[in-house]
């Protein structure tokens, strides 16, 4: 039997992540929170994971989508596949204004509403690691 | 004030005369000079506007009878530059009925000539309270309006962030639970993640509806049966109803009466009201819904023999965030009314109050009715399925 997939959560409502934390866990992937966007990104600079699911609206705005930016400016992370979960699915283009109103305003793998049921969560979850392996596989 | 604080904390109130008579520019800047103000002068209107226009101004004393611009144009110039800018009139003891004219193109008071230190002073300080006031009015007006922009986003935050997260450990516990719950605790659970679901849609309605324009909704536009709305809104609305004794009932003309609409909001639109005249109701009171047509027109009337409403508050009801006196503690946001309006207004429809203390209120939407085959506002029978089942 293969290793546990290591998928990290970032996001600032730790009631949302027991929810999304237990789904995972009860699937047997091996996770890990951060609760804002600085330990998001300390945690992701010094270990590797799987996946990683990303809130868009953390502190004081958008900090999400500047995490999901510097992710993909870097050349070891952006192999990694993000899945997205917002709340804010339909609002992006009242609090973006001006800007780009198109689920990959960030150029994330997935987006998904919050709440979000189980079983969507566990097959976005394997398609996204499945595919990433596949790429991986690919590039050797 | 913290309003007041934010725009004038750190400099004194700055006070402009203008006047040809040096004199008098000189005994106003003596006896103000006792108190915390910036007293600046100008001998003629170009002057003193300049100076008001440059430097700003919180009250301006403008002598009406000048040598080249006269008092009423400097009036107008002043309020061209600030509006929120008062001014008060200087006028000799002849020229009264021209200082009225004077407050008529918005100069805020009149001051007749002579006047004693204690008058001046006086006036100065209601000038200058006024002009708090007026700063104080203007950003909450300011502030009113981005909080009714920003609707979505504080809802968003604020009130789908934590049912989501409700929604999202209900979704885990009844996976956990699978064997462990008999069937009506499953089916308790069901229920709660299906109200909690309508919430969230509601949610999503609203900031749709607050975020972006009208004809966001009108895309979805589609032949409704009003008897579907009416029905959910009395149903959600009986609890309380039993709860307050309050005698709920309705009359529909026509169950085959319909509209052109969006069938979530128009529920939304008819919960609001009917739960408002439940809300407002005296226990054992009476509250009756009809529904008829006329005109081409599909009436809804709500009508309740409540304490009615006073009528300073009935001009005000279908603002947004407006709370009557009285009313802080019945709870909700003061936005259900506006938000009822608006729903109502992008079905070209309109919504009326009418009310009397002590007899009660009625609350009419009306819109127009749905143009069909046989007769207006009634569907045919292959549609008459319409707009059911959309929940």
């Amino acid at each position: 039997m293969s290793d546990p997939k290591k998928v990290l959560i970032i996001d600032d409502d730790p009631d949302f992540v027991e929810g999304i934390k237990a789904i995972l866990d009860g699937a047997d992937y091996e996770t890990s929170v951060a609760y804002n966007s600085k330990d998001g990104w300390e945690a992701l600079t010094h270990n590797r994971y799987d996946l990683l699911c990303l809130d868009i609206m953390m502190g004081r705005g958008a900090e999400g989508v500047m995490l999901a930016r510097k992710i993909r400016n870097d050349a070891v992370l952006r192999e990694m596949p993000v899945l997205i979960i917002t709340s804010i699915r339909e609002q992006i283009a009242f609090l973006f204004p001006g800007q780009a109103v198109h689920p990959g305003f960030v150029p994330v793998d997935e987006l998904v509403e919050k709440p979000v049921e189980p079983k969507m969560l566990l097959e976005k979850a394997a398609a996204l690691i499945a595919e990433a392996e596949g790429r991986h596989r690919g590039a050797e | 004030m913290r309003i007041l604080g934010g725009v004038r904390i750190g400099r004194p109130r700055r006070i402009v005369v203008i006047d040809d008579e040096e004199i008098v520019r000189d005994s106003c800047t003596a006896i103000l000079a006792d108190g915390d103000y910036e007293v600046l002068t100008a001998e003629d209107g170009e002057t003193g506007l300049q100076l008001v226009a440059e430097k700003g101004a919180d009250l301006v004393f403008v002598d009406l009878k000048m040598p080249g611009k006269s008092g009423f144009e400097v009036i107008e110039g002043i309020s061209d530059i600030d509006p929120t800018i008062v001014t008060i009139v200087i006028t000799g003891f002849a020229t009264v009925s021209s200082a009225v004219d004077a407050m008529k193109r918005g100069a805020y008071d009149f001051l007749p000539k002579p006047f004693t230190p204690d008058e001046f002073r006086l006036i100065s300080r209601r000038g200058l309270e006024r002009r708090a006031l007026v700063l104080e009015a203007t950003e909450l007006r300011r502030e009113r309006e981005a909080l009714r922009e920003n609707f979505a986003a504080i809802v968003s935050h604020e009130i789908k962030s934590p049912l989501s997260a409700i929604q999202q450990n209900l979704f885990v516990l009844s996976g956990e639970l699978a064997d462990a719950l008999t069937d009506d605790q499953k089916r308790r659970l069901d229920r709660m993640k299906s109200r909690i679901d309508d919430m969230l849609g509601l949610i999503r309605t609203w900031m749709r509806w607050s975020s972006a324009d009208v004809s966001v909704i009108k895309e979805s536009f589609a032949p409704v049966l009003l008897s579907g709305p009416i029905a959910k809104a009395i149903e959600s609305v009986e609890p309380l109803a039993q709860r307050k004794s309050v005698y709920l009932s309705s009359e529909i003309e026509d169950p085959a009466l319909a509209v052109i609409g969006d069938e979530g909001t128009l529920t939304e639109a008819f919960l609001n009201v009917i739960s408002n005249a439940v809300k407002y109701s005296f226990d054992e009171g009476k509250v009756v819904v009809r529904v008829h047509q006329a005109q081409g027109k599909v009436v809804v009337s709500v009508c309740d023999n409540g304490p009615g409403i006073p009528a300073e508050d009935l001009a005000h009801v279908f603002d947004d965030f407006y709370r009557a006196r009285g009313t802080e503690t019945a709870g909700g946001a003061g936005l259900g009314l506006g938000l009822t309006r608006r729903i109502v207004e992008a079905h070209d429809g309109t919504i009326t109050a009418e009310s009397e203390i002590g007899k009660g209120s009625t609350f009419v939407i009306t819109v127009p009715a749905a143009p069909s085959r046989d007769d207006a506002g009634r569907l045919g029978d292959e549609s008459a399925g319409l707009g059911k089942g959309e929940a």
